[in-house]
């Protein structure tokens, strides 16, 4: 058998790797035998770095010397929501400037909750003479500046997706940087900036760009100038719409509908700020064929909303504010049934008392009427143990499920129970769950029922939750394929994570925020494993300047081949045997 | 039959060595007890030496930054949005003028006429005696009629008013 693997010529391997993508398969692919190790290396084109301080930029580029493909992630996901303080980290510059000399044909980035900086932006826009695709999820740190120099430079720029990056908007002069003679565009999400970009410059690239099939505005772009990019781009696929409000008038209105009836291939909208009812009956000829509807910004009230989604007949993706109220989530299960993705957000998030008569019957009715529903953002003031038991036997194909009760600690409003038993049912019924987040009051038992029965789930998200280290306990030691593990808020200490410092290391990452894990048990970890980075945030000072069973304020522990890293900010430290020393 | 994780030390975390659990209503009453300390501004140790707190607006409830902007944004112009109408007494030559939208309803509005004009306003909702002393409540619409105030809901009244008038109810 041995003799078979070696006796293929190299040529004919590479080739049949070409055909595999996925980066799991790769690296089974590569464990085989060491040939196929250094044939797989040379022929893999693209790397994904779920946490861009696993691994440094020469060990990347030393193990694959032809990527053209890069996807790193920076900041923790408890990022997104404030809790990570400004300065944490998350430089792309010094893998950019490493990939520069390494990869000049490097075609696609993709980053995620990172810092990129204009320095970053040009050095990409002059180094890569083929680069296509730039997504920028989520990132901070750059200016327009940044994108002009893009714009100007990067001839074959197929792609350029700026989503929720927070971008200093200078001025919306950059995107007349874009020379005439660039064609090439074929994706452009532009819905985070807040300035105004040329119309003109935006109605004529838009028009001389033959394949462009995904166009996502921002707010600036007013309503009566819609129809007008509409119609230069009859094959879009996706379009994120501007501003989409404006007085009633009956040419605009019939303009607007014009341009949309005439986009037949249109499957995706978003945009919709401040939408006023008025204008939605422009895109009704359309709804029929749209897959994917994003009314995350659109403050309209639930009879319109029910009228819009009972005509969407093929939706696959719904993110809409709870102005849907459970009435229309009814209308929902009723019409779509082939709606797999739903996401309500709460249109009010710090008001006490509900502005909106959305309940957890809502959510039964989808789970009930939507045979292919999988992934669930729901935020809501009610639950009950009933309900989610309804949902999880309803959908034992559900594979993301986050729930948010805006009240934490909120029990079973029937029952006053914790809702341990519902998210029990849950993980039990839903063999496949792969990511779940949690809400309500929750005791240990609920970390037992996952223990046992979430064996596939890869991502937990935990907020005022559970008793005592055994909560913990349970998950560490139950959850098999847990990748990521976030924590808020939770009485959870020092034993339960030094029973299972071994699975630390099987894991990305874990985030421990306002629970109770000692300085002394930080030390112990950093000292005990080394090939885990224990990274102590604490904004009082220097942990070493509290007794050591004090909790620290925040623990992000990270498994990597990369050693401690450099460029931390003062109020973050990293627990290893030298660091032990230096801080005693 | 044993827990997974490293066989030496997870006997530490048997549930025997731990101590049952309290009943669940009374761990939350005790929860709610704290949160209320809280609210009440006693000091109580943070939640960093592991008690319950209650979280701030900041980073709670977990929603993006981008979503709490623009649902912020819609807010303030929801609350920055004013109405004024000029409203007359009878027999008093000078008016004033008021923002119906500072007012989420009837009987709001009303009270702040009862201040503002030192009478008691009659209008649809009202019953018992009127005393002659009394005032009535009237409003001119979009087609130029004078009606009593309070028929029509709220909305639909703010869609249509134009002015008001406080006539006396001695007529």
């Amino acid at each position: 058998m041995l003799r078979m693997a070696s006796s293929f010529p190299e040529e004919v391997l590479e080739h049949v790797f070409s055909f595999i993508y996925d980066d799991k398969d790769r690296n089974a692919i590569s464990m085989v035998c060491k040939s196929w190790y250094e044939i797989e290396r040379w022929c893999r084109r693209r790397i994904f770095v779920g946490n861009c301080y696993a691994v440094s930029p020469p060990m990347v580029i030393r193990r694959f010397p032809e990527v053209r493909s890069v996807e790193l992630k920076g900041k923790p996901h408890f990022a997104d929501f404030n809790l990570v303080p400004e300065g944490w980290g998350g430089y792309v510059y010094p893998w950019i400037a490493a990939m520069a000399t390494a990869y000049p044909w490097l075609e696609e980035i993709r980053l995620k909750r990172m810092v990129v900086t204009d320095e970053a932006l040009e050095l990409i826009a002059k180094s890569f003479k083929n680069f296509k695709v730039l997504v920028l999820s989520s990132c901070e740190g750059f200016s327009t500046d940044g994108l002009a120099a893009i714009a100007a430079n990067c001839r074959n720029l197929k792609e350029l997706d700026l989503r929720e990056s927070e971008v200093d908007d200078l001025s919306g002069h950059w995107l007349s940087h874009f020379p005439d003679s660039y064609t090439s565009l074929v994706s452009l999400n532009i819905s985070c900036l807040g300035s105004e970009v040329s119309f003109s410059a935006l109605e004529r690239l838009v028009g001389r760009c033959p394949n462009l099939r995904t166009l996502r505005l921002n707010r600036a772009v007013p309503l009566d100038r819609l129809a007008n990019i509409l119609c230069r781009a009859p094959q879009l696929v996706e379009l994120g719409t501007g501003t989409y409000s404006a007085e009633l008038q009956p040419d605009v209105f019939s303009s607007l509908a014009g341009a949309f009836s005439g986009c037949k291939e249109l499957r995706s909208l978003s945009g919709f700020w401040d939408a006023v009812p008025g204008y939605l009956p422009a895109i009704y000829p359309i709804c029929p064929s749209l897959t994917s509807l994003n009314l995350s910004y659109a403050t309209i009230q639930s009879t319109d909303l029910t009228k819009l989604v009972s005509q969407c007949q093929s939706l696959q993706r719904l993110w809409v504010l709870d102005y849907i109220e459970d009435i229309g989530l009814e209308a929902l299960a009723a019409f779509c049934k082939d709606l797999r993705e739903l996401r309500v957000f709460p249109s009010e998030p710090f008001a006490q008392e509900p502005n909106v008569s959305l309940t957890e019957q809502g959510l039964v009715s989808v789970s009930e009427g939507c045979p292919k529903l999988h992934s669930v953002l729901y935020f809501c003031r009610q639950m009950t143990n009933d309900a989610l038991a309804t949902i999880a036997r309803n959908r034992p194909n559900m594979t993301r499920f986050r729930l948010c009760i805006i009240e934490p600690r909120a029990p079973d409003y029937i029952t006053l129970q914790p809702l341990d038993d519902g998210f029990g049912a849950i993980v039990e019924h839903c063999k496949d769950l792969q990511r779940l987040s949690m809400a309500g009051l929750l005791t240990d038992r609920v970390f037992e029922h996952i223990g046992n029965h979430a064996k596939k789930l890869e991502m937990l998200s935990v907020a005022f939750a559970g008793d005592s280290d055994l909560g913990l306990h349970h998950v560490l030691s139950g959850c098999e394929n847990l990748r990521k593990l976030e924590i808020r808020d939770c009485p959870f200490g020092d034993k339960a994570l030094l029973v299972n410092a071994a699975k630390l290391e099987t894991m990305r990452s874990l985030w421990m925020s306002s629970c109770s894990v000692s300085f002394g048990a930080c030390k112990l970890l950093g000292q005990k494993i080394p090939r885990l980075n224990v990274e102590v945030m604490d904004e009082r000072g220097p942990p070493g300047s509290r007794p050591e069973s004090c909790p620290v304020e925040k623990l992000y522990i990270y498994r990597t081949v990369a050693g401690p890293r450099f460029d931390m900010p003062g109020f973050v430290w990293t627990m290893d045997e030298d660091s032990a020393l230096r801080l005693s | 039959m044993g827990r997974r994780g490293s066989a030496s030390s997870s006997s530490s975390l048997e549930s025997s060595n731990y101590p049952a659990l309290s009943s669940r209503s009374s761990l939350y009453q005790h929860n709610r007890d704290l949160s209320t300390d809280l609210r009440l501004g006693l000091s109580i140790a943070t939640s960093s030496q592991g008690n319950p707190s209650t979280p701030s607006e900041s980073d709670w409830p977990p929603i993006k930054p981008f979503l709490k902007e623009t649902l912020a944004a819609e807010e303030n112009e929801c609350n920055s949005a004013t109405f004024f109408v000029k409203v007359y007494m009878e027999g008093i030559p000078i008016g004033r003028k008021l923002d119906l939208l500072a007012h989420d309803g009837y009987h709001n509005l009303i009270r702040t006429l009862d201040h503002m004009f030192n009478t008691t306003i009659i209008w649809a909702e009202m019953d018992g005696e009127h005393s002659e002393q009394y005032h009535v409540l009237t409003y001119e619409d979009k087609e130029g009629d004078w009606l009593m105030v309070g028929d029509v809901p709220w909305e639909m009244f703010l869609s249509s008013v134009r002015r008001l008038k406080i006539t006396r109810a001695d007529i």
